[in-house]
């Protein structure tokens, strides 16, 4: 028996339990997965769920939830044992949902073509003209294939005597798809033995259809293909990225696009480049500014223009989500009857649209036993149970009803079935809802085998992500052998041979300039405070100077070092600012906020970088966050690993990633802040600096990790000339002055539309920087012991220069290759 | 009556405007008692491309983008339509007002399913029980179409102040009719609001208002305005057309530019900017009646 993994019996109420019809036997099809769970026994369990809990954290798996204080990163909940359905009943359901969506697509091309059914009475008039998205600018508009829905989604629910219910038609931009996915790869890797035996429908053949159909909406050869989100800070931002990098489309925000002349671009580094089909995570009204909503900033102005010409396909097609109203319900029997010429499969759940009036009495007469939502979902209406409402609530309610009925729906509240889940270390019962998704191929409808599952957070309530809910694998169990296509094409296909790789949006390339920019000031920001924080303890006055003009090298002001009474430096001051540098959040210049920055923009280019990147990006933020207190000692270990774990970072930047325009600018970035600080902190070398602060030469060839190359050839004897030799002249060394500029000029080169102007001045940073002879200098300055400022003026000179000219080509980088990405339209003319 | 219409609309901008995208709803449409004769529209600077398009309402829109920056656009749109003068039948013979709304809902033709539309809440005008009252008082049960009509626009001509500083072109409906002021726009949106809240389909039109000058006075150029008026369906007469800011029945002066559900289907020059900082409007309007 396996009753030992439950904490009480798993039936409750008198709901339909997925797993048991008592509570204690499994049913026939769960006997393998409950057996197996046992022999597992509670520890390997746990175990085993620790390890997917690591495996989503390292895969960055996140659900933002709108208004939660973790905000983005929320991790992904998933649960180890997945909802099992068998080949029989699923061919039900498969059946059922593919009849649906043929359905609901007729029902679109007749809504925004000859509107016979509202002729015919099949479907009211009130149910279109005063939906919201309901749009009209597409209406007559030609549709590639006739694929309004090119995916949508069903929610199903269980009722107690095991039927299955359509809780909700999701028709405009139905999310999910990839979470299940990610669910799919984590659960099978925590129970492969059971996976492999269990005969389990493999989801990629659905991926594949997807990726073909969208293809097959252009009728150009090989379409470039995007897929547009809301941004990074969508609820499901992880899911975009997520299937952009697994079906190999190009992630863009709206800003990245732009029409001209009816044709959709993708605005590159390279210059614009058209796109064919436009996969959206973007809501219907969302998508044009200038015909839908002026208020929208997330969509692409003159969309519609483009989609009217028939110059870009949108799947889903703009305006299908008039169909998504739960009002359209009660009327799917009738369509399907005359539109299919069949009854309707899968039932919905009991719908009453007030816009009838005996639907709208029968609510009235019937408020407690309903749930009260929109028909139109722009309204904002949270929905309202009947049952909880005050009778002066009720009254209220029932007046809005009556004012306007057509834009409310009633369903009734559904008994949900439930499942087992694995929670504090035992099987715990909860209700879910299964998500079923249906992609459009073209020539016909193709299920995803199983779906996401949805379980409550607590057992009986309202089952939602967005309220903090988890979610399960479902495994379609096959009688037979299942097809275990994987997205790689087969190794008799040949594949043509491409060498340019996916386009570099303008965002992206500035995204990925800045994360180069950052990595490196953050490794300069470590390495500084490593010198610093060992010889605080340890120093005497005479080696504050020395320490403070490193510090200054951080972007110290001097003020922040005077002690109080004194307005002197002293140490306390000293450690003071050390501690705000490493971690305070609120300073731009701390260690902490870059590496937060790392963080913020590592994930919103994380479909352009590999696991492995993205899992020392967050181990990055957290290992700084994860020091606390104000014993300075301790932070060196902390540093010493995030250093480490910056090494490892740049050796995949230079030894893993294809040299294409987004090497190119991550290395610009990196070459750019590494020339920033190597200028700033030179440039104490060349103005007076006390014998006894010779000690900042000591410290800055070790933040240059040039200790070594001095003591070879200098042994101990400190010279600034020898510095400056070797972190400024020296062109064989990675950290000099020399050798940034020199890459500087090549990578300048390399660029797509270059930059003449400041490659040229480059070019000619790198010939001053040569034609400046140190050994003259040495031999002007007899008296070795001395400080002579006049020697060094050419070196001040020219690196004061430099310091100008270093900000000045990362701006003019900014404006050539990204600002037009940035700049957000501003509407005119409606108010 | 012939008309020669021109609609002159200067933006100026703070900042050079670097691309511009906009869509103009300045061609007047034509049917049965509007005909258009013709229209030219002008821009400066010159606009990449320029198309045309019938939106659902039977509109003419046109879109067009300005790729060269500038700091001043100037779309000036000449047209010459020519007005028939409105029946204006008695006013009792329509039929009870209760018959034209309730019916329409049942009424699946092509023309009622296209008065139907009009009869819901749309984006700028929300329906509410205020409004609904507010009409009641004019359409009391069985009168005639017609009559409620016109005496639910001289109720808001009369208890309405014009004040073109009270409002903006995004004060909702509601606000309007609790300060009791605003301009064309604001009328027309009040009565559209008050005639849906009883199920009565209306639309708004924008158009243009010919005025005449002070006995004995030039006719003064580029002194007029364009101009929004109502529309309400009755389905033995059709559209009747309602003048909520004059008091009038539209005959031969006004003169129909398009008509939507509300200001925002057919504002006459719409648009989305790149840079531009702060920008001022001017608009000129000038009607000049040809065959006097």
């Amino acid at each position: 028996m396996i009753g030992d993994l439950y904490q009480s019996p798993l039936r409750y109420g008198g709901t339909y339990e997925e797993s048991s019809v008592d509570g204690i036997t499994p049913r026939p099809h769960w006997a393998g997965l409950m057996e197996s769970l046992q022999s597992m026994g509670p520890a390997e369990l746990a175990f085993r769920w620790t390890q997917a809990e690591q495996r989503i954290r390292e895969n960055g798996i996140t659900y933002n939830m709108y208004g939660d204080p973790l905000g983005v990163h929320r991790p992904w909940k998933i649960d180890l044992v997945p909802l099992l359905i068998p080949d029989a009943e699923w061919r039900f359901i498969e059946a059922g949902i593919i009849q649906r969506a043929e359905l609901l697509n007729l029902v679109l091309e007749d809504v925004y073509h000859s509107q016979s059914l509202l002729k015919e009475g099949l479907l009211p008039a009130a149910l279109i003209y005063p939906n919201p998205a309901f749009l009209r600018p597409l209406v007559g508009v030609k549709v590639s294939r006739a694929s309004y829905l090119h995916m949508l989604a069903i929610d199903l629910a269980r009722s107690p005597d095991g039927k299955w219910w359509v809780l909700a038609n999701r028709t405009q931009a139905p999310s999910g798809s990839g979470y299940a996915l990610e669910n799919r790869l984590i659960v099978s890797e925590l129970l492969p033995e059971l996976f492999r035996t269990s005969n389990v429908q493999r989801l990629a053949p659905f991926f594949r259809a997807q990726r073909d159909a969208l293809a097959q909406l252009s009728e150009r050869n090989n379409p470039r293909i995007v897929l547009l989100t809301p941004g990074p800070h969508n609820e499901t931002y992880f899911e975009h990225s997520y299937l952009a990098k697994y079906l190999g489309f190009t992630l863009v925000e709206g800003a990245d696009l732009i029409v001209r002349d009816r044709c959709v671009f993708i605005k590159t580094v390279s210059g614009l480049e058209q796109v064919d089909v436009i996969l959206r995570r973007v809501d219907d009204d969302f998508c044009d500014p200038l015909e839908l909503r002026g208020d929208s900033l997330l969509g692409v102005s003159g969309l519609v223009q483009a989609v009217v010409a028939g110059n870009v396909k949108v799947a889903n097609a703009l305006g299908s989500g008039v169909v998504e109203s739960a009002a359209i319900m009660p009327f799917l029997p009738g369509l399907a009857r005359h539109l299919l010429d069949d009854e309707l499969k899968l039932p919905s759940v009991a719908t009453w649209w007030c816009g009838q009036g005996s639907a709208l009495n029968w609510v009235v007469d019937n408020l407690q036993s309903v749930v009260v939502k929109p028909a139109f979902s722009s309204l904002g209406m949270e929905p309202v149970f009947g049952s909880e409402l005050a009778a002066a609530e009720r009254e209220r309610l029932i007046e809005r009803l009556r004012c306007s009925p057509h834009e409310y729906v009633a369903q009734e509240q559904v008994q949900l079935s439930t499942a087992p889940v694995w929670e504090n270390e035992a099987l715990q019962s909860r209700s879910l809802v299964l998500r079923t998704y249906v992609v459009n191929t073209g020539d016909g409808w193709l299920a995803f085998p199983g779906g996401l599952v949805r379980v409550a957070e607590a057992s009986g309530s309202v089952v939602s992500m967005q309220r903090g809910g988890h979610s399960k694998d479902a495994w379609v169990l096959s009688d037979g052998p299942v097809d275990t296509f994987s997205m790689l094409p087969p190794r008799n296909e040949l594949v043509p041979l491409r060498r340019a790789s996916l386009v570099v949006p303008s965002s992206v390339a500035d995204n990925i300039f800045w994360l180069g920019r950052y990595v490196e000031r953050a490794e300069n920001q470590a390495r500084i405070l490593r010198s610093i924080i060992p010889r605080v303890h340890l120093a005497d006055d005479a080696e504050l100077g020395s320490l403070i003009c490193l510090a200054s090298c951080l972007g110290t002001r001097s003020a922040r070092l005077a002690d109080g009474n004194r307005g002197r430096p002293s140490f306390n001051a000293l450690r003071r600012e050390l501690l705000a540098l490493l971690t305070d959040q609120n300073r731009t210049d701390s260690l902490g906020a870059t590496l937060a920055e790392v963080s913020r923009i590592g994930d919103s280019v994380r479909e352009r970088l590999s696991g492995d990147m993205m899992l020392l990006l967050s181990q990055l933020s957290s290992s700084v966050q994860a020091q606390k207190g104000t014993f300075l000692t301790s932070y060196t270990a902390m540093l010493t690993k995030c250093l480490e774990l910056l090494s490892a970072f740049s050796g995949m930047e230079r030894e893993n990633i294809n040299r294409g325009s987004g090497w190119l600018f991550l290395s610009l970035g990196r070459r750019l802040e590494r020339a920033i600080y190597l200028t700033h902190e030179l440039r104490h070398v060349t103005k007076p600096l006390a014998v006894e602060n010779w000690a900042y030469l000591e410290r800055l060839l070790e933040v240059a990790d040039s200790t070594v190359t001095y003591r070879t050839r200098y042994y101990t004897h400190l010279q600034p000339l020898a510095v400056l030799d070797i972190l400024m002249a020296d062109e064989h060394n990675p950290r000099s002055l020399d050798f940034q500029l020199d890459h500087l000029a090549e990578l300048y080169a390399k660029l797509p539309r270059n930059l003449s102007a400041d490659l040229r001045a480059i070019q000619d940073a790198v010939s001053s920087l040569r034609n400046i002879d140190l050994q003259a200098i040495t031999q002007r300055i007899n008296t070795p012991g001395s400080y002579p400022v006049e020697g060094y003026v050419e070196v001040d000179q020219f690196l004061a220069r430099l310091q100008n000219l270093l900000p000045s080509w990362s701006n003019n980088l900014s404006s050539h290759y990204f600002s037009h990405a940035r700049t957000l339209p501003i509407t005119m003319g409606i108010d | 009556m012939l008309y020669n219409v021109s609609h002159r609309t200067t933006y100026l901008y703070s900042y050079p405007v670097s691309v511009g995208e906009h869509v103009a709803c300045l061609k007047p449409r034509s049917f049965s008692r509007n005909k258009l004769v013709q229209n030219k529209l002008t821009i400066d600077p010159q606009p990449s491309n320029l198309t045309e398009r019938i939106d659902y309402f039977g509109n003419i829109l046109s879109f067009f983008t300005v790729e060269e920056p500038h700091k001043v656009l100037i779309v000036e749109a000449k047209s010459q339509v020519e007005i028939n003068s409105q029946a204006n039948s008695a006013t009792s013979l329509s039929l009870p007002w209760e018959e034209s709304a309730r019916s329409l809902a049942q009424d699946r033709s092509d023309v009622g399913l296209a008065a139907y539309q009009f009869q819901f809440a749309s984006p700028r005008v929300r329906l509410n029980q205020e409004f609904a009252s507010y009409a009641l008082k004019s359409f009391t049960p069985g009168r005639p179409m017609r009559d409620a009509l016109m005496e639910l626009t001289a109720r808001i001509y009369a208890d309405f102040r014009f004040d073109s500083k009270a409002t903006t072109v995004r004060t909702p409906p509601e606000e309007v009719f609790r300060k009791r002021q605003g301009v064309c726009q604001d009328f027309a949106h009040v009565e559209i609001a008050c005639l849906r809240s009883i199920n009565v389909a209306a639309r708004y039109v924008s158009g243009y208002l010919r005025t005449y000058p002070p006995p004995g006075k030039p006719r003064m150029v580029g002194a007029d305005a364009s101009h929004a008026w109502i529309s309400a369906y009755s389905r033995d007469e059709g559209w009747l057309d309602m003048d909520p800011t004059n008091n009038v029945a539209p005959t031969d002066g006004h003169v129909t530019l398009a008509w939507g559900r509300d200001y925002g289907d057919v504002s006459p020059l719409r648009g989305l900017i790149l840079g531009g900082g702060g920008n001022a409007l001017h608009v000129e309007v000038d009607i000049e009646p040809l065959d006097v």
